[in-house]
This record gives C-alpha cells, structure tokens and sequence, in this order.
C-alpha cells in the first residue's frame, strides 16, 4: 500500500526555538524522498510530525490526501523504523514482527506466517526464534524494517536508520532499502545527514538548514544544480570565489566570468566544484597558473589543494586525475568551462 | 606471610558473620531445654514441637501473607508512580519525586507510631491488615527508587515504537515496559518481601490477635531462652536460603544469559 503526503504551512516552535519555518512539500505516492541535513536543521521534527509523535504549531500534514495533522501515530497509516532499531528484547524477531499484527488482532498462525514472510524478505527467515541480542546491528536494523513493514503502512519513516552502521554494511543496506521500497512500492520517506547516502537512495532529496527547506529534486539536479549556497556547499565539497558584479557577467581574480543568471545582489558567491577544475587550458574559462600547496591520493582522484597565480589567497580544491603523483611545488596551468559555475548571492550570517 | 594474611582476614570475617548463624542451628538439635554448651543431641525434638504449635504455625501463615501481599502492593504503586513520573512531564514532579522517596528516612518506629494514632483515632483499630498497609508504608519508597532508577531511554523508544504499530497505552506497559523491567521489578519485590518478612516494630504496634513471625517470637523469648527459637530460627534461615536458590536458578539465571 502506498500514499502521498503533503505538508501544507507548517511551523513549529519549542518553546522560543522555531523548528520548522513555513514548509510546504509534497511527496508522491511511491517516491523514496530523503529529508537532508545538519543536524538542528528540523529534519527529524518535521519526521516526528508525520508520525504523529508531534503536533505542529501551524499548519496541516496530508497523508492520502486525508487531513491527519492531530491524529495519534497509533490511527495513522504510517509505521517509523528508529535510529536505535527500538526492538522488544524479551520477545523472539518472530514476535517482534508480528507485534503490529497482534495489535490489530489478528489470530496467532496468520500473523506468523506473515512475521516469517517478512523476515524472508530482509533475509532472517533462519533466524525467526532468536531475540534480537543475538543479531549484528544489520541484521537488528533489518529486523526493525520488517516490523514496520508487517503492518503494511502507506508510508515507511526511517529516522537516521543506518547511522549506526559501519561504513560497507551501510552501502549494502543502502541498495537493500532502495530494492525493497521498490519491491513493495511504499513511500518511503528517510531522514539522514549523510548527502552520500541521500544521493545514493532517493528518488528526490530535501534539502533542509535552519527550519526550511532550501531545496529538492533529483539527486544530480540537487548536486549540479543546487537553487542555494547552502544546498551546494552540502552536498559536497566546493570552492568558492568572491566576485562583483560588472556589465554582462562577474569580475573574478580569474578575469570576467560571462554569466547570464547572476544575482541581483552587487556581490556574487561562486562556487565551483573540484571534479570541474581541469588541469588543462582546454577549458571555456581560463585560470592562469597554479602550484600545488598539498596533495592526496584517493585512489580514483588525486585530491589537490591549489594556490592560483592571480590570487595566491585563494586556496582551491580539486580532484585530478591519478595517473600522475602530483606534489608540493608542482605548477599547472587551470581552467573551467563556464557552465560549471555556480553564482549565488552571499550568505548573511 | 603476607599472601597468608588476605585469607586469615576472608576466614575472619566469614567466623564473624556465620559464627552467630552455625551456632544457632547448631543448638536447634539440642537434646534438653538450654541452648547453650555442652551439646547433648541431635534430636529434631524442638522442631516437633514448633510444628506441632498452632500460634506460631498460624504466625508463620501470616507472616508469608503480609510479606507478598505487601509486597505486591508497594511494587505495583511504585512501578505505575515511576512510569509516570520517568513519561511525563508533570508540574512540581522533583517534588513529588522527593515526597515519594522521603519516607525511606523516617524511622520505622515513627511510621508506626504515626499510623497507630492515625488507625486507632479513626476508628480502624489494629488488625493483620493494617500490619500490611505499614509495610506497603515502608518498602513503596525503595520499590519506587529502584523502578524508577532502571527507566532509561531504551524502554521509551520501545514503548514509543509499540505505539507506533499501534498498541494501546495498557498493552504498551504489559507487553512492552513490565517485561522489559522485570529484572528490577523482581529485585524491587524481593526486596520488600525479605524487609517485611523481617519487620518487627510496625508489626509489633500495629497487630493485636493475629500477630506476624517476629512479633510471636518476640513473645516466646519473654519466657526465656529456649531451644525452640532455635528451631524456628532454623527453620525460617531454611526457607530462606531455599528461596533465595530457587531464585537464583530460574529468574536471575535467565537474566545473566
């Protein structure tokens, strides 16, 4: 089963603290949506508002289309997988699925043929009469996924659900979740503050900072594309270049950067991302010579950091290519192609 | 010398502590009327004879009552005062906190001489049952504490995700926190169980006919030294120590694994 979701003007304080600032969003029915952000940023409030575990102050939350702002998460269509998987430990994974079915009353052989068929599903069908002490933190997570998917709820909350897992068993329920939610075909609303794993997941990432959203969309429009200086700063490492405005485009220490959407502001914030620095002069936009200050290797990039000629201040990041040991004191001629840059107005702290 | 003088002082103090206790049930077997040296026995004529008293038999029943039954009671209202006070967020909760655990300081004499005025003044009278509400006086304070001290966020977010799949507030304490605090609900009870089985004072002030175990021994030693207190202390160390390894095998067994 499956449904959408809308958040229409919500805000919510605690206490003076505002959480939540005028969000409005809208969730399709099946999507896979990650809420994205530091933490303090209302991510996991606006989660507990969907729950049902929060009244907001203002504003109305739409599941399916029915009005359930303050509607107890018992009444609700949605079931929520927890950061600390929040297992009963006195009961078998076998009860524990099927607490949810208990609770709606269903008979005792029902709910354990439907307890072990999901339980098949994350791959703990053999595992059906142990207690969740003895599982690894995967499989403990998975157990807390099957829960509350018995219950067969239009839309799956996931609070941070793999923060706790080291990094290569957090890749391999990454792609689990993704297959299973499409499997079942449920909303699958996910909240993380990981923009790895956002992009490695979601059909669509909201990208949250102080209360609001600042943005969503896929994840390469998001990540190439990002509508704010905040957005593009978290979803991965940037430059930035301080410019001014000046006739068709922004005077930069590189030279006027032709730009058709540049902010109404006198000053601009570019950003440029590593992976857009080129350690050639084949680009559209030229950046004169560079020495290298430090350099690290990745494996599939060689991690620079760069002193350009024309502004030795200025400390640029790049990912170049590997196949040659780049060093301290190495010079290399830079450029960009235009389109790669990102003009936003400044911050104001 | 010095590897032998931490053993001298383990066997020290065990002399101390089991010396009283050996000696006692030692004597319990004395064949003759003075529990003291020398040792004329065994005989089990003593135990006989307590078994064959009606009183003290007829103590001993009353003793066992008003120790679980009080201790059920002080359990159950501290565990539903601790759940209250550890899920919600009530005004003036330090102070009712401190309220609930005050009475731990109060001397036992004083809650039952309180609760003798209070008894008799209102027309009460004094009675086994009223023994009982002493007791469930005394140990509801330190079930309270030690419920209280053992909700942690772990439970919460259990009971929180219970609620979530939708069980209702009763089904969430009785399927989620009761099993998940059993260990100190358990400890909490037996606790009480063994300070009520051992309480005198409140006893003592506030039965008249039906009196508890220590209350009748209390009596019996005002005729003077005999094997029989012996034999009931004997006894009474038996039961004991045959429930405290019955526990031990089955509930707190299961909770080490």
């Amino acid at each position: 089963m499956t449904a959408s979701v809308t958040f229409s003007g919500l805000n919510h304080w605690f206490g003076q603290f505002q959480a939540l600032s005028g969000i409005d969003l809208q969730i399709e029915a099946g999507e896979y949506v990650t809420l994205l952000g530091p933490s303090g940023c209302g991510k996991t409030t606006l989660l507990s508002i969907l729950g049902g575990f929060l009244e907001p102050t203002e504003g109305r939350v739409l599941i399916g289309g029915q009005d359930l702002t303050r509607v107890a998460p018992v009444k609700r269509p949605t079931t929520t997988v927890f950061q600390d998987y929040a297992l009963f430990p006195h009961m078998s994974l076998r009860d524990n699925v099927g607490f949810g079915l208990r609770m709606s009353g269903m008979g005792r052989k029902a709910r354990h043929a439907r307890a072990e068929q999901m339980l098949d599903l994350v791959g703990l069908k053999d595992a059906a009469l142990k207690r969740p002490h003895a599982l690894s933190g995967g499989q403990r997570q998975r157990v807390a996924l099957a829960r509350a998917l018995a219950v067969n709820p239009d839309v799956l909350l996931l609070d941070e659900p793999l923060g706790a897992l080291d990094l290569k068993l957090r890749r391999s329920m990454q792609d689990e979740l993704k297959s299973i939610q499409q499997q079942i075909g449920t909303t699958f609303v996910h909240v993380t503050h990981d923009q790895e794993e956002a992009m490695a997941i979601a059909d669509r990432i909201v990208v949250m900072s102080r209360g609001r959203i600042e943005d969503h969309g896929t994840p390469d429009r998001v990540y190439r594309h990002p509508a704010t200086l905040f957005t593009a700063d978290f979803m991965g490492e940037n430059n930035h270049i301080e410019g001014v405005k000046s006739g068709a485009g922004v005077e930069t220490p590189f030279g006027l950067l032709p730009a058709q959407n540049a902010p109404a502001s006198a000053a601009a914030a570019i950003c440029l991302r590593p992976e857009d620095i080129r350690a050639d002069d084949q680009g559209s936009f030229p950046m004169g010579q560079a020495t290298v200050t430090a350099a690290a290797f990745f494996g599939t990039y060689c991690r620079a950091h760069l002193s350009p000629a024309c502004a030795p201040d200025l400390n640029l990041t790049a990912y170049l290519a590997p196949d040659r040991a780049w060093a301290q004191g190495d010079v290399l001629s830079l450029s960009a192609d235009v389109e790669n840059f990102r003009l936003f107005e400044p911050e104001t702290p | 010398m010095m590897r032998f003088l931490p053993w001298a002082y383990l066997i020290a103090a065990f002399v101390f502590i089991y010396l009283p206790v050996g000696v006692l049930v030692l004597f319990s077997f004395q064949e003759g009327t003075l529990p003291v040296p020398p040792f004329n026995g065994p005989s089990l004529q003593w135990y006989q004879t307590i078994l064959g008293d009606e009183d003290l038999m007829a103590a001993l029943r009353n003793s066992i009552l008003v120790a679980f039954g009080s201790s059920a009671v002080a359990v159950t209202l501290g565990f539903l005062a601790a759940y209250g006070l550890a899920r919600h967020v009530l005004p003036g909760s330090t102070l009712i906190r401190g309220l609930l655990i005050a009475p731990l300081t109060v001397s036992y004499l004083i809650v039952g001489l309180g609760l003798l005025i209070v008894l008799t003044r209102s027309g009460f009278g004094v009675s086994l049952w009223t023994a009982a509400i002493g007791h469930v006086v005394i140990n509801l304070p330190l079930a309270f504490a030690i419920i209280y001290a053992s909700m942690g966020a772990q439970q919460q977010n259990a009971e929180r995700a219970a609620r979530d799949l939708g069980a209702s507030e009763p089904k969430v304490i009785m399927l989620v926190t009761v099993p998940m605090l059993l260990p100190s609900i358990a400890a909490a009870f037996f606790l009480s169980v063994t300070l009520s089985w051992d309480e005198f004072i409140i006893s003592f002030l506030l039965t008249r006919f039906d009196v508890t175990l220590p209350v009748e021994i209390w009596s019996l030693l005002r005729s003077g030294l005999s094997p029989q207190l012996n034999a009931i202390g004997s006894f009474v160390f038996l039961i004991s120590v045959a429930v405290v390894l019955l526990l031990e095998l089955t509930i707190f067994r299961k909770g080490r694994q």
